[in-house]
């Protein structure tokens, strides 16, 4: 009874309309500008700006000057612009001022591009579009001399100007970046709570309420665990409403099955917090609140809080493995992205053997403490 | 009937021993004033009583119980008022007072009117929804009086409870402890302020390096130093005295100086006034007024600690 007496007046602190809003507005604002932020590293599509391509082919009649013709007007009508260009110098002139995408000149030898290579994905089209041109016009030639077998046209010309197309079988949903967000800056906020975590005792002995709580005719335990639950139950409300802004105010997702998504946060948040009092009870300095700091900066940056984390064999992708967050992380995209379990059961059952583990060191040196 | 036995109670910091087979007895309804000076080792008693700090040896026992086996039972029927302020400034008055009756075991109705009572004895009732923040020294004392009496506890240990606070608070606490100890509670009442001890406690004790070395009422206390005469000199200026040269003079034992106020301790026996007076023309100060003094408390304890209370 007492240690929920202790729990409830943890709440007290909740009234606070600054501590409210800093718990809330932190986290919310750090989705929203992450958010935004990273949009086009999260996309699959890509805007392409206008595409000027300068050019040199023959004049006249001939089967490559036909093709050629044929060819601009398709590539115009995908809006790809091919002008007629004045000489080499005045082409590459014009690629290097950024005025063209490149220039090409085509002869019956081949044909030679020059590209921008700062004009990445524009530059990658031409030279999809001139590598197709190329590829037909040869096959058209080989094809001309037999002229007793199939003729193939130099370039058809008409529709079907889709070049290159790709179909997915059942191509799994990928987060965007405000949903990416979403879940990474939920669980770095919810790291952070291990700081204030470690404050949990020092502000009672601060306030010297924690001469008061001893005095009183209940064990250190019931004030331990009181405290801990108030800070659970606390921290989940605000884990929970942050959540719940980031879904129906940004539309991030979240999926379908947010009881699941809360139980995975609330581990998280246990996770927290114990590590935070396990810190604070095993170096019993000020030194503590910086190993928790840096340890929080570690594993917010091997669990994906800032970027998202390509499994590639690297060094930083095999070190991210053991970070705490990368395990929450992934367990709810998994679930949020997989409708799976698995990885989302894996990350709760780690979070909670290590707040075991973590508050077990803490109560061992409680019971060796005189106070608290 | 003895509310307090303290026998042979030690404590030691290591190898610092703060607390030296320090034995006492405080009887039911009496005002026991604890005196010592900074690191005498009273706020260790203290704690010890109040089960803060763990005891190295000897027994405490509280109304017959020994508060090592019945601690459920000793923190019952102690109220604790801290030195610093011990209450939580995001939370109203009487929600302090109320959480604190509570983990005493109080619920429901009869938490709710003892909570109104302390808060009224304090005189907080009307501030009893507002933030401590809002408050005053002095309300902020009377609040943390208020949460430790809420649960009527048979002892109560008031460790400096009127620091820092302006004159009206004060004598509103005192009188508080006197009608707290009329109610029926036992008192255990420390302070830097010896006319204060001398106002209220009916018991003293002076604590030194972990040690009593005196114990009893004011006249027993005072009556320890018969044989000593207080002389009290008011000088124009005392700049340039020099305390040293009074203290070698013969017989005197104690030089103290507040403002232009001097105050020397002198064995009874020894005539040495007209060496005082000589020493004292003799470093040009000029004397306004001069009186015996009767010994009191102050003087009780720099004769047997050989230092101020406040040092």
């Amino acid at each position: 009874m007492n240690m929920w007496r202790i729990a409830i007046k943890e709440w007290a602190t909740l009234r606070d309309v600054k501590m409210i809003i800093m718990m809330l507005a932190t986290p919310v604002l750090l989705i929203l500008i992450m958010g935004t932020a990273f949009t086009n590293s999260f996309n699959g599509s890509a805007t392409v700006g206008e595409i000027r391509v300068l050019y040199e082919a023959p004049d006249g009649e001939g089967a490559l000057a036909e093709a050629w013709g044929r060819f601009i007007r398709d590539a115009e009508a995908g809006g790809v612009r091919f002008e007629r260009g004045s000489g080499a110098e005045d082409g590459k002139l014009g690629v290097q001022n950024k005025a063209y995408t490149g220039y090409v000149e085509v002869t019956e030898a081949g044909l030679r591009y020059y590209g921008n290579n700062r004009s990445g994905i524009e530059d990658g089209i031409v030279q999809g579009l001139l590598a197709a041109f190329a590829d037909r016009y040869k096959l058209a030639a080989e094809a001309a001399k037999d002229p007793s077998g199939p003729q193939i046209p130099a370039w058809p010309g008409g529709a079907g100007a889709d070049y290159v197309q790709e179909t997915a079988i059942d191509a799994p949903m990928q987060p965007r970046a405000i949903d990416y967000y979403a879940i990474a800056m939920t669980t770095l906020i919810v790291m952070y709570i291990a700081l204030s975590a470690g404050l949990f005792i020092e502000d009672e002995r601060k306030r010297n309420t924690a001469v008061r709580l001893l005095a009183a005719p209940i064990s250190k335990m019931d004030i331990f665990a009181g405290k801990i639950l108030g800070m659970l139950l606390a921290n989940t409300a605000s884990i929970i409403a942050v959540v719940l802004i980031s879904k129906y105010m940004f539309g991030a997702n979240w999926g379908d099955n947010l009881w699941m998504v809360f139980l995975v946060l609330t581990t998280q948040i246990a996770f927290a917090l114990s590590l935070g009092i396990g810190v604070s009870y095993m170096l019993k300095s000020s030194a503590a609140g910086a190993v928790t700091m840096t340890i929080i900066q570690l594993v917010a940056l091997f669990g994906g809080s800032y970027h998202r984390i390509a499994d590639d064999g690297t060094w930083f992708s095999e070190v991210a493995r053991y970070s705490p967050l990368r395990w929450t992380n992934d367990g709810l995209v998994h679930l949020i992205y997989s409708d799976s379990y698995a990885t989302a059961s894996i990350a709760m059952l780690i979070n909670i053997g290590f707040s075991v583990l973590l508050l077990a060191v803490a109560v061992a040196a409680l019971r060796r403490r005189e106070g608290l | 009937m003895n509310v307090l036995q303290i026998n042979q109670l030690t404590k030691k910091f290591g190898d610092f021993v703060a607390v030296d087979r320090l034995s006492l007895t405080i009887k039911e309804g009496e005002i026991f004033g604890l005196l010592g000076a900074n690191g005498a080792g009273k706020s260790t008693v203290i704690n010890m009583v109040a089960s803060l700090l763990r005891v190295t040896g000897g027994e405490i026992e509280l109304l017959g119980k020994n508060i090592a086996k019945h601690t459920k039972f000793a923190k019952s029927n102690i109220g604790i008022v801290p030195q610093e302020l011990a209450i939580y400034e995001d939370m109203t008055a009487c929600e302090n007072v109320k959480f604190f009756a509570g983990l005493y075991g109080l619920r429901g109705k009869e938490l709710r009117s003892r909570a109104e009572e302390a808060l009224a004895f304090t005189g907080l009732s009307d501030k009893r929804d507002s933030y401590p923040r809002s408050f005053s020294g002095g309300m902020k004392r009377r609040l943390n009086i208020a949460c430790a009496i809420a649960h009527r506890p048979k002892l109560i240990i008031m460790d400096e409870p009127t620091v820092g606070i302006d004159p009206q608070s004060r004598n509103y606490i005192l009188n508080s402890v006197k009608k707290l100890n009329e109610m029926g509670s036992t008192i255990i009442y420390t302070s830097h302020y010896m006319e204060e001890v001398e106002e209220l406690c009916t018991r003293i004790a002076i604590i030194d390096h972990g040690k009593i070395i005196a114990e009893g009422t004011k006249a027993q206390l005072k009556a320890i130093i018969t044989n000593q005469k207080d002389i009290g000199i008011e000088l124009r200026s005392a700049e340039g005295l020099q305390a040293e040269k009074l203290k070698r003079i013969a017989g005197v034992n104690t030089v103290m100086l507040e403002g232009n106020v001097l105050s020397i301790g002198s064995d009874a026996e020894v005539n040495n006034l007209s060496s005082i007076l000589q020493e004292l023309m003799a470093s040009g100060m000029e004397i306004r007024s001069m009186a015996a003094n009767e010994p009191n408390l102050e003087t009780v304890f720099l004769t047997l600690t050989g230092r101020s209370l406040r040092d």
